[in-house]
């Protein structure tokens, strides 16, 4: 592979400038070659608000809240060394989604059609099918009606409608949606800290958190039909799921971080006009000019601060404390553990809310429904969010004749296109899918998770210059991951038939 | 008057503590439970979290705990909650069985609590560092001492400034 000083007659490399040529480029793949700008300076790698934001609000639902804190009260704590190694794994996918889009300014949907054009349509694809169904809806709603008494399909459609409306009038959505779900996000933080003092004991946190390193673990009753497609689900839902990485490099460049500052931001569709040329392809820096590398390292440091405490830490925070919730639920009503093993998930959530209520602290049933319908509202206005922003990048940067439109348009035609669509579907159809669909869904959204992993391997080691590609170990830790979800997806296919719970 | 200042910089803090510890009581009452219980045991939690909060509030204003990090807060909330929940704990005991039965006896409450603190202080830090530069930019006309503070929140933000007037220049470039 070419070095970042390979003269680049074609394929990959830094092309110098010389005294009245054209300006200098970065060839990377078959697209447009990236003009070489200046890297802005880092911000100090300490802080507290960025857009990780995001991908915590999308990463902590039904995984943290639902899925492990039911095969802990199943199969022991020991089972949470499994969540352990899926979120350390996302944590460090997180690093390197983050690599490509602040080297280049590009989403990691560009950088995958660098390498091979239907590489990204596949995934082009795989987010309409995955992601137009409401059911992600339900939850939230469905715990809003638990305690309020309003339909759920009523919650439903008015949160929809409220989530179109707000992200049209936004004049810019990245600014709105990091104050929205930061204030979110902090009230639940904090209220999930408040309840889990109330009802859990040293006991339940030690078990919990001795859980975690049980590494091995691995009883046999897992290991079956029924249960084997359940686990591999929670562990494809341990932290952010299907496209939520990949979505994370469009709020990176949005949020301007490292070469996305070249790269003006979304408007609502209200001030739309205001926004500036969208340039077709990202920028790259010189990474010959130690400068430049001193200020790279400052942006590396900055999105390890994010992935380590708090997209890794407030993740692993709540799911502890949603474990704990749910070990004092089963304590003081062992029905709930009955509960729990059926499969209706808003069954068990209740069971869990009412046992809670009945331990002595009655108000905490209710916080632990406000908190799944907190989750619920974080989830679907990230989701529609984060969809909207994916397919309107793919679709102006590759649908031949998109570019006339504005990249904001193609945002609020996708946002208004998936509400109109979850509207019906929550009025009039199957708000998870067609069930017979149901099972192509489920193995799609896992197999994005494990495809992401080799994309990321064949942009950020193909793609950038020599001197910012990832480490081996880096490498090593994303084959893994490839191998862990497609591996797991497969077996779980083969040998039991069934693709994930 | 130097009261008063003091007062004013210790609200945002003081807000987010009792709030948080409030929310049980309130949510209690929807839950159908007896208004007495409720209210005590939402005002034994929100006075100590929002005393708590008020003094971080004043620990900032004198410059002990610097805007924007984690760090001084974490510790903070590790000797600080565990101690609101202790009076929250006791006094609730006391006042409606007679007696104080602490889950894990002393020593495992404690700990189980300021394990439990370090999630309370990222929630904290988050909500606080959000209200608190909004709340000085109102109260810098009368109050010196947010005005002071307010520089601070201005230092620390010069670096990000700093970053986003660099941001803005190259763009005229783009295509």
């Amino acid at each position: 592979m070419d070095t970042s000083r390979t003269p680049a007659t074609a394929g990959t490399g830094q092309v110098p400038a010389q005294p009245g040529q054209e300006e200098r480029v970065w060839r990377a793949g078959g697209l447009e070659p990236m003009p070489i700008r200046t890297l802005p300076d880092a911000p100090p790698s300490v802080h507290i608000l960025g857009p990780t934001v995001f991908l915590v609000a999308l990463g902590v639902g039904m995984g943290e809240s639902y899925m492990w804190p039911r095969l802990v009260l199943l199969f022991g704590p020991e089972i949470r060394w499994l969540f352990l190694i899926g979120v350390t794994l996302q944590a460090v996918v997180m690093l390197e989604m983050a690599r490509y889009a602040m080297a280049t300014g590009e989403s990691i949907f560009s950088g995958a059609a660098r390498v091979f054009k239907p590489l990204m349509w596949f995934f082009f694809v795989a987010a309409i099918l995955v992601y137009i169904w409401p059911g992600h809806l339900s939850a939230g709603a469905a715990a809003f009606e638990e305690i309020t008494g309003i339909p759920w399909t009523v919650t439903a459609v008015a949160g929809l409608i409220l989530v179109g409306v707000v992200f049209s009038l936004a004049k810019v959505i990245y600014n709105l949606l990091e104050s929205v779900l930061s204030i979110l996000i902090g009230v639940l933080v904090l209220g999930t800290a408040v309840v889990a003092a109330m009802v859990g004991t040293w006991g339940d946190v030690a078990d919990t958190v001795t859980g975690m390193f049980a590494f091995g673990y691995f009883p046999s009753e897992a290991m079956s039909a029924a249960w084997f497609p359940v686990i591999v689900g929670a562990c494809a839902f341990a932290g952010p799921s299907g496209m939520q990485q990949m979505w994370y490099t469009l709020h990176l460049r949005d949020s301007g971080a490292g070469m996305g500052a070249h790269i003006p931001s979304i408007r609502g569709l209200r001030h739309a006009g205001e926004e500036e040329a969208m340039p077709s392809r990202g920028f790259m820096f010189d990474t010959d000019d130690p400068a430049e590398m001193a200020k790279w390292r400052g942006w590396r440091r900055w999105v390890t601060f994010d992935a380590l405490l708090l997209f890794w830490g407030i993740t692993m925070l709540v799911t502890i404390s949603f474990t704990v919730i749910a070990q004092a639920a089963v304590r003081q009503d062992p029905a709930v553990r009955t509960a729990i093993q059926g499969d209706e998930r808003e069954v068990a959530l209740t069971a869990m809310a009412d046992s809670v209520s009945s331990a002595g602290s009655p108000v905490l049933g209710t916080i632990f429904l406000g908190f799944i319908a907190l989750i619920g509202l974080n989830a679907t206005l990230g989701l529609f969010d984060s969809f909207s922003r994916g397919q309107a990048d793919m679709t102006h940067n590759f649908v031949p004749g998109a570019k006339r439109f504005k990249l904001s348009h193609l945002y609020a035609g996708f946002l208004w296109g998936v509400i109109a669509f979850g509207i019906l579907i929550l009025l009039f159809g199957p708000a998870d899918g067609p069930s017979g669909i149901l099972d192509t869904l489920a193995f799609l959204s896992t197999f994005a998770m494990g495809a992401y992993c080799v994309t990321l391997l064949l942009v950020n080691n193909r793609m950038l210059p020599k001197p910012i590609r990832p480490r081996w170990w880096s490498n090593l830790i994303i084959g893994f991951g490839a191998f862990f979800y497609l591996g797991m997806l497969f077996y779980s296919l083969f040998a039991f038939g069934v693709v994930v719970g | 008057m130097e009261h008063r200042h003091s007062f004013e910089l210790a609200l945002p803090g003081l807000a987010v503590g009792a709030v948080a510890g409030a929310a049980a009581g309130g949510l209690t009452l929807i839950a159908g439970q007896p208004a007495g219980t409720a209210a005590l045991s939402a005002l034994l939690l929100a006075t100590p979290l929002g005393l708590l909060g008020g003094g971080y509030g004043l620990l900032m204003s004198r410059g002990t705990i610097r805007p924007g990090l984690f760090a001084p807060a974490g510790l903070y909330w590790l000797a600080g909650f565990p101690l609101a929940r202790l009076v929250q704990e006791t006094a609730l005991g006391l006042v409606l069985a007679g007696e104080v039965v602490l889950a894990g006896g002393l020593p495992g409450f404690l700990a189980y609590q300021a394990m439990v603190s370090l999630g309370f202080a990222l929630g904290f830090v988050w909500l606080h560092e959000r209200l608190m530069p909004y709340w000085l930019l109102r109260v810098r006309g009368r109050n010196p001492r947010a005005r002071e503070l307010l520089g601070r929140y201005v230092a620390h933000a010069e670096v990000l400034r700093r970053t986003a007037e660099r941001r803005r220049a190259p763009r005229k470039g783009a295509r």
